[in-house]
């Protein structure tokens, strides 16, 4: 079968160039998919770089032995914004709080997996990738993608947003992914004549790198087409806020979630969204430190679901959170805490069936000198996000079956 | 050479190869490391670049292009003209010229424009190099560590140890203020070691995971306990640190007063201070003592891992996308039987038949900052570096703001739908702040050697003005590879 697109391609190479190229260079890209998953349901995933503390994002204020092991940065039960009478949110997760009064927030309590990895890479792998043996080379949601959706001429199914490198977890050989850092910047600048030329240098690239150039540049040229077409309808309805403490730039998470809001409303095409917000490895100063960066997830998470409820999208959209890893239960002597295990996820939105699942683990009983016992397979999580919200096959991307997480 | 419009001959523009048994193979091996499937590059590769590097003139080219950042015709015409081993000998021995202090220290704009210039203007370009090279290596981060004076002394000292010895350059390192702020030393102490940097130091920096265990990080961390930040005049008198006040316009006046100190000579640097020191007993990667920083990284230096990991990262960075076992070995062992002397380790790496082999070649994808240098350099106009910086980020590469502590990823992963377009981009913005431009004959011989594929042929031949034809040439897919 030959795409609209193989058709436009070979066309401007034969006309353009007047020589001979090789009539199979075949790309992956060009492998199109059957059948696409064909709801209209949309997956967002925001990472929190770095390894976010979990204890003082939900924190189990009664326990006494949290009091022990946090005496300088924990956060007491008059502080926290008590979801029960263990249990509360960090103070800064005032917007989140009243989406989980609401029944839009799910957080799953104890998440991780066996024969934890203390490294952020190796981490970062295990999650991306949806394997604690780290075997696997395709992102979950790129394989989910290239495996049950048609991203072939739709180059805005697949979105990293706010960002300028594809993310491992959307990455997977078959796959277009849109990589948009700023819509401003998303386009050939230089006049008509660039135009046509820069997309026309990067039609059979030759070497090994010539299939992922080609790629990349053909899912620019799409992407920029189809929002050229549908960009202007959106204006936010909601305020994304414009400041932060954080290293005294702007919320840049605010920002990127913005731009997620705007594909979603504009892009029928759009399916799965990634957003990261790094600068949780808070070794030193956790107090302030993630304290800022918290209030920058609750700013734009926040102004998020409120823009998806007023244009009429909120029953399309969940949004799930995930980090590296959790941090050690006993704080360090600089105000901050070393790399750990286990931590709560939070999955947010109108279609999410709200309330705190799982179990939140022992902060005595401890493993590998000082960490929690995870109680939730994060593959659960993922699970549901597959296989209950978008309704796409979850053993195939994960490769099993886990125990069930309902999560809408 | 004329600068009139050149016709890219047929043979020029079929620079490509049609890729046999052999090539096919070749590139599995390699594209399996960039994209994580063997199995999708080895059906459908059918193409490869035609490698020059069998000659002089080709083989100096990717030597310049990897050990520096570009070059003129005239500075490859000279080095085609020597033997390989000596060409290699004279880059690896380049000393570095000194990047002076940016007047205003605390402006992040100001300090990395100044490198980024100085990249595209020192004629030491391997020294230039190294720094790079480092910076990713042994990386920090601009933003965490909140001490924007201090960029500079860690710039300042990749140039001036860069090519040294990796004892002295570890050691430095340990004691670099940017880096203490960046990986937390500089509140741990003997009551509270922190972790941190312990744990990337053997995991990142020299091991390797698998080479270390959890214990080793905490006993390291107890002996890198106790170093705090201390101020030295030039006469090597000690200053004390500028208070840092709590009005509107502290963190100014502050890092104005660092600017100052900086200015006048006055360096920055880590030191054991005994009473915050863990004076115990350590047993730190099966070596027991009251271990210090100096003895970390001695002990660091004495475990078998650490040759072959350093080799790996500079033979990855410098050589190829996947270097072989038996390569990392033969070179590591040169590497640490000269007492982990950089220039033997690099001038091993550049006379290797992975680095010089012709399957080679083109097998490395310019990072971003590499690719702004190179365009200044290649089209004569070195004050982009304002431009290159605003291009940065959705380049996906921010200087002092790596993604993580492993900084970045390199060759495929540079390649994104927002990363080409903004290298695209910056072609144009070079292009238009360019008045004078070099021969784009010339330059289609010199720095794209030739070897040039149909769609750039296409486009190159059709374009009227020679502002167009540099577009067409920075552009291209050819020139972001090397």
């Amino acid at each position: 079968m030959v795409t609209r697109r193989d058709f436009v391609k070979s066309g401007l190479v034969a006309a353009g160039a007047g020589i001979i190229v090789p009539p199979v260079f075949a790309k992956s890209i060009f492998a199109a998919n059957a059948d696409g998953n064909q709801n209209n349901r949309v997956l967002v995933i925001l990472q929190l770089g770095g390894g976010n503390d979990g204890l003082n994002t939900v924190v189990p204020f009664a326990d006494p032995a949290y009091g022990n092991a946090r005496p300088n940065i924990g956060i007491n039960g008059d502080q926290a914004l008590r979801i029960n009478n263990s249990i509360g949110l960090h103070p800064n997760l005032t917007g989140i709080k009243a989406l989980y009064d609401e029944g839009q927030v799910a957080i799953v309590q104890g998440v991780g997996y066996a024969n934890p990895t203390y490294s952020h890479f190796e981490g970062l792998y295990v999650w991306e990738h949806a394997d604690p043996t780290r075997a696997q080379t395709e992102g979950w949601l790129g394989k989910m993608l290239a495996t049950q959706y048609d991203t072939n001429g739709h180059p805005l199914t697949g979105c990293a947003l706010g960002e300028a490198g594809t993310p491992a977890e959307l990455s997977a050989p078959q796959v277009q992914v849109s990589v948009i850092d700023s819509i401003a910047t998303y386009g050939v600048q230089g006049g008509q004549g660039r135009t046509i030329a820069a997309p026309a240098l990067y039609r059979k690239t030759p070497g090994i790198y010539g299939a992922l150039f080609d790629q990349s540049m053909n899912t620019a040229e799409e992407g920029i087409s189809a929002l050229a077409q549908t960009g202007s309808k959106y204006k936010p309805m909601a305020d994304y806020g414009t400041t932060t403490a954080v290293y005294g730039s702007k919320n840049d998470l605010a920002t990127a979630l913005q731009l997620t809001a705007e594909l979603i409303v504009t892009q029928p095409t759009v399916k799965v969204c990634h957003v990261v917000l790094g600068g949780f490895d808070t070794h030193q100063q956790e107090d302030t430190r993630q304290a800022a960066l918290l209030k920058d997830v609750d700013v734009a998470v926040s102004a998020f679901m409120k823009d998806l409820a007023a244009q009429k999208m909120a029953d399309r959209v969940v949004l799930a959170t995930w980090s590296e890893f959790g941090r050690r239960v006993t704080e360090n002597g600089s105000n901050g805490t070393d790399h750990g295990s286990a931590a709560p996820m939070f999955v947010i939105g109108a279609p999410v069936k709200g309330g705190l699942l799982g179990e939140q683990p022992s902060l005595t009983s401890l493993v590998d000198g000082g960490n929690l016992q995870y109680t939730v397979d994060f593959r659960s999580v993922y699970q549901s996000l597959i296989r209950d919200w978008l309704q796409a096959d979850s053993g195939a991307v994960l490769g099993g079956t886990f125990p069930n997480v309902t999560l809408v | 050479v004329s600068n009139a419009k050149l016709r890219l001959t047929r043979r020029q523009a079929i620079g490509i190869a049609a890729g046999g048994a052999v090539g096919a193979a070749g590139l599995a091996t390699l594209g399996g490391h960039l994209l994580g499937s063997k199995s999708t590059l080895a059906a459908g590769s059918g193409t490869s670049w035609s490698s020059p590097l069998g000659n002089a003139r080709g083989l100096a080219a990717h030597l310049l292009r990897r050990a520096g950042f570009g070059y003129t015709s005239s500075d490859l015409d000279s080095a085609a003209r020597m033997k390989y081993s000596d060409l290699v000998d004279s880059v690896v021995n380049q000393s570095a010229q000194s990047l002076p202090a940016p007047s205003n220290l605390s402006s992040y704009t100001a300090v990395s424009q100044a490198w980024l210039q100085h990249m595209a203007t020192t004629s030491a370009q391997f020294p230039e190099r190294m720094t790079l090279f480092w910076h990713g290596h042994l990386t920090s981060d601009y933003r965490k560590a909140a001490q924007l004076p201090f960029v500079y002394f860690q710039n300042k000292l990749y140039r001036e140890e860069g090519t040294s010895d990796l004892r002295t350059l570890l050691n430095k390192t340990t004691t670099d203020p940017l880096m203490m702020s960046y990986l937390d030393l500089t509140q741990s102490s003997a009551a509270a070691p922190n972790e941190n940097y312990s744990r990337e130091l053997m995991e990142l920096f020299t091991l390797g995971v698998g080479n270390y265990s959890e214990t080793d990080v905490r006993e390291g961390a107890r002996a890198l306990s106790g170093l705090r930040i201390v101020i030295y005049d030039k006469s090597g008198n000690r200053v004390p640190n500028p208070k840092r006040g709590t009005g509107s316009n502290a963190i100014q006046q502050y890092y104005a007063a660092i600017s100052q100190l900086a200015q006048s000579g006055a360096v920055w640097k880590g030191v054991l201070v005994p009473k915050q020191h863990d004076q115990g007993s350590k047993t730190y990667l099966g070596k027991t003592g009251n271990l210090a920083p100096t003895d970390v990284i001695d002990t660091i230096l004495a475990q078998d891992a650490c040759a072959p990991f350093i080799t790996k990262a500079a033979l990855t960075y410098f050589a190829v996308p996947a270097p072989s076992d038996s390569m990392v070995k033969t070179i590591a062992d040169q590497f640490r039987s000269s007492n982990y002397d950089i220039k033997t380790l690099m001038r091993a790496i550049f006379t290797s038949s992975d680095f010089t082999d012709q399957s080679n070649y083109r097998s490395l994808v310019r990072s971003p900052a590499d690719y702004v240098v190179a365009a200044m350099r290649a089209i004569g106009n070195t004050n982009l570096a304002a431009a290159a910086l605003k291009a940065a980020p959705a380049m996906d590469q921010i200087l002092y703001d790596p993604p993580t502590v492993a900084g970045w990823p390199q060759n495929g992963a540079w390649l994104s739908s927002s990363s080409v377009l903004a290298r695209l981009n910056f072609a144009t913005s070079a292009v238009t702040a360019t008045s004078s431009y070099p021969s784009t004959s010339d330059a289609i011989a010199t720095q794209l050697d030739n070897v040039v594929g149909p769609d750039m042929a296409n486009i190159y031949n059709t374009s009227g003005s020679d502002g167009d034809r540099w577009y067409a040439i920075l552009g291209s897919p050819e020139f972001q590879l090397k």
